[in-house]
């Protein structure tokens, strides 16, 4: 037995790196400071067992050669094909996956267009005001979730970053801070809150204006009740706000993808903004995988936009709505896919997938999922941070190495995107000649 | 006075184009009146446009035919026929002649136009009329999100000329509007005038939260309004265009300095 100290999780944005595994005939057998989720990831579960390619309906298994020609014949040959996925998997695949998409006039997109490109939009609009993890543990004396719920989500978050963690400033931990949730529902979270406020859902947008005018000294304009909450309440939170020596918004899909979307974010970090006017105050976006914010750092560097980016012209273009995943399928876009990392048919709208159980679909993961159940081509891969090493960004933008536990037959993600890249130049110099 | 030459451009995108399992979408900003003025019949059909990640001849997408002639731009009327609805860019950026479109048309109709006039005769998809700075653009149905707003990254939508939209607006119309003139005749949906700092808008039907973080310009609408912004300032009540109005100035969610913008509710 080795017993493997401050293994990286690859599960999600929190991308605890005090994990200690326990490592015997080549296995994880135990998983020590992983929440739930993290733990199930790292003990490993239902694997694809071979490359496949589907003929007359069924998964035939071959060889990864063979897949791999598949793939990049599908590919060469699509006028509008689409590269979606890439947050479960390292910063070294994606780099790739923007040489592919440049090499076929391909848009390529991570899972933020479900989940945060929300966020990615509103920060390019308003700015950050934001910090890492660590000053929010020993600095973060008021801690407010907005429309998350990390219970739920990110097990370790509040334990490891936030209300619970004790830090050097605030050593009594949650003693010393406050929690203020705001949310639809009352969720696990909102239940351990100093102060919970219940919205309307989609009426966020009209709390947050509330909330600037009160910080910005017009609390007179504000109406008795604004998106079923009341001005006391929003009174309240101000002053919690104002009188926080340094304070924290992490928020979460619950503002990012209901009514308002972007806008509930760009109004978030505006009043971040008015807060600063009385305190010194932050905002982060929680994100969900490990490396989501990682794809939208690699892509940034590569084509100058941070995800939904169209390469079909032969220059980057960036318009979320249009170049995103879910648009393009339900409006019939795109004539194949390519899949990694990802599983668009458990989480995109049901038209999207309509779309995409028509066309074309190359998946790569380590794992069946719902997405396999319509894929042409399937290629298994290694699961990066047990079997693969890499890259990732934490959700404050700070990068860390993702660890190989254990040795593998499985070809890893870059090493697959890297052979679908070399064959697909092969096809298309084949055509120029 | 000497009678106004007009010259017809018609083209007809071929039925195959639309008819795979996917509408890949094409795109034709290099086919308007002042790009194809002087241009012969075979010449147009020469026009390289985007299908996809593919250029290909206008003449192997849409059935093209020329009438009459022309002895300046203005006198250049394109008509477009047959499925518009994945064709992006009708007249993006065109600066004069006519468009006239039977039909939905695709994403961007009439984008950074700066003259001209341009008719969908059905539905506008996302971005129709964005960062328009002149011309006039009519949308007989309705019309997507971000209507007359801007590109992303930008801080500037429309900045001048008229649109009148027949039916329904989606989400942020005219974003960072900072100039010209919206009359929307149906409902607004969430944000119209977001951002707005300059020009008019008229909602005759619904709107959903008018005017956040205005900064400038004007915004009136004839119907209900829902989720008022509660960052809003109530001034008087006044009369425009003989009916009552309850006139508010905002957003201060921006600072007191910045709330210029004036919103008209009944």
């Amino acid at each position: 037995m080795v017993e493997i100290t401050d293994v990286v999780c690859p599960l999600c944005g929190c991308v605890c790196d005090d994990i200690v595994v326990e490592v015997e005939d080549n296995r994880v057998t135990k998983v020590r400071g992983a929440c739930a989720v993290g733990k199930s990831k790292l003990m490993g579960h239902g694997r694809i067992k071979s490359p496949a390619i589907r003929v007359n309906g069924a998964l035939k298994e071959c060889s990864y050669d063979e897949a791999i020609k598949k793939a990049a014949e599908i590919l060469a040959g699509a006028r509008r094909p689409l590269l979606y996925g890439w947050s479960s998997t390292v910063c070294e695949a994606t780099k790739l996956g923007v040489c592919l998409a440049e090499e076929i006039g391909a848009v390529i997109d991570n899972t933020a267009s479900v989940c945060h490109g929300p966020s990615v939009l509103a920060i390019q609009d308003v700015g950050l005001p934001s910090c890492t993890l660590g000053e929010v543990k020993n600095r973060a004396s008021l801690i407010i979730y907005w429309g998350a719920n990390p219970t739920a989500a990110h097990g370790n978050h509040m334990k490891r970053y936030s209300y619970i963690a004790k830090g050097y400033f605030l050593p009594g931990g949650k003693k010393d801070k406050k929690l203020v949730v705001v949310d639809v529902r009352e969720t696990k979270t909102a239940k351990m809150a100093d102060k919970f406020i219940q919205v309307e859902p989609g009426k966020d947008y009209l709390v947050l204006s509330a909330l600037r005018a009160v910080l910005y000294g017009h609390e007179d304009v504000v109406p008795d009740n604004v998106g079923g909450v009341s001005k006391e309440d929003i009174l309240e939170v101000a002053n919690m706000m104002k009188e926080a020596p340094f304070g924290i918004i992490f928020f979460g899909m619950g503002v990012t993808q209901s009514r308002g979307r972007h806008n509930n974010i760009i109004n978030a970090i505006q009043v971040t903004r008015a807060a600063h006017t009385h305190t010194k105050f932050n905002i982060m976006p929680m994100r969900g995988h490990y490396n989501v914010t990682g794809f939208n750092q690699v892509c940034t560097w590569e084509t100058g936009f941070p995800f939904a980016v169209d390469l079909s012209r032969g220059f980057a273009w960036y318009n979320p709505g249009e170049t995103s995943s879910t648009d393009l399928l339900i409006r019939r876009e795109c004539d194949a896919a390519l899949i990694i990392a990802s599983d668009p048919g458990a989480h995109f709208p049901g038209e999207s997938i309509k779309h995409l159980s028509k066309i074309p679909v190359i998946q790569i993961d380590p794992f069946a999922n719902p997405t396999t159940e319509f894929a042409d081509v399937v290629i298994p891969t290694a699961v990066s941070g047990v079997e693969a090493e890499g890259s990732v960004y934490r959700m404050d933008g700070i990068p860390l190495r993702l660890r190989k536990l254990v040795d593998t037959d499985y070809l890893s993600d870059e090493e697959v995107i890297q052979a679908i890249l070399e064959e697909v130049r092969a096809i298309k110099s084949k055509e120029g000649e | 006075m000497e009678e106004l030459k007009m010259q017809t451009i018609r083209l007809r995108l071929k039925e195959e184009v639309m008819s795979g399992v996917a509408k890949i979408p094409v795109i034709v900003d290099a086919l308007t009146p002042d790009k194809l003025f002087g241009k012969s019949e075979a010449e147009i059909k020469g026009v390289k446009i985007w299908w996809g990640n593919r250029e290909e001849n206008t003449g192997d997408l849409f059935e093209v035919s020329v009438e009459g002639d022309a002895t300046s731009e203005a006198e250049v009327k394109i008509v477009m026929d047959g499925d518009l609805s994945r064709v992006k860019y009708i007249g993006a950026g065109m600066k004069a002649g006519e468009i006239e479109a039977n039909g939905d048309v695709d994403m961007h109709c009439g984008a950074m136009m700066r003259g001209g006039k341009i008719t969908v005769r059905g539905n506008a998809d996302c971005w129709a009329g964005c960062e328009m700075h002149g011309g006039e653009l009519i949308i007989e149905g309705d019309a997507g999100a971000n209507l007359c707003a801007m590109y992303r990254g930008e801080m500037t939508g429309m900045t001048g000329g008229r649109v009148v939209v027949g039916g329904n607006v989606s989400e942020c119309a005219g974003q960072y509007m900072a100039g010209g003139e919206i009359l929307i005749k149906g409902n607004a949906d969430i944000l119209a005038g977001l951002n707005m700092k300059g020009g008019k808008i008229t909602i005759e039907g619904d709107a959903i939260m008018p005017g956040a973080d205005m900064t400038g310009g004007e915004i009136l609408v004839k119907g209900k309004v829902e989720d008022m912004i509660p960052s809003f300032k109530f001034v008087e009540t006044t009369t425009v265009d003989g009916e009552q109005y309850r006139k508010y100035i905002g957003d201060l969610a921006m600072t007191e300095k910045r709330a210029k913008g004036i919103l008209y509710v009944k």
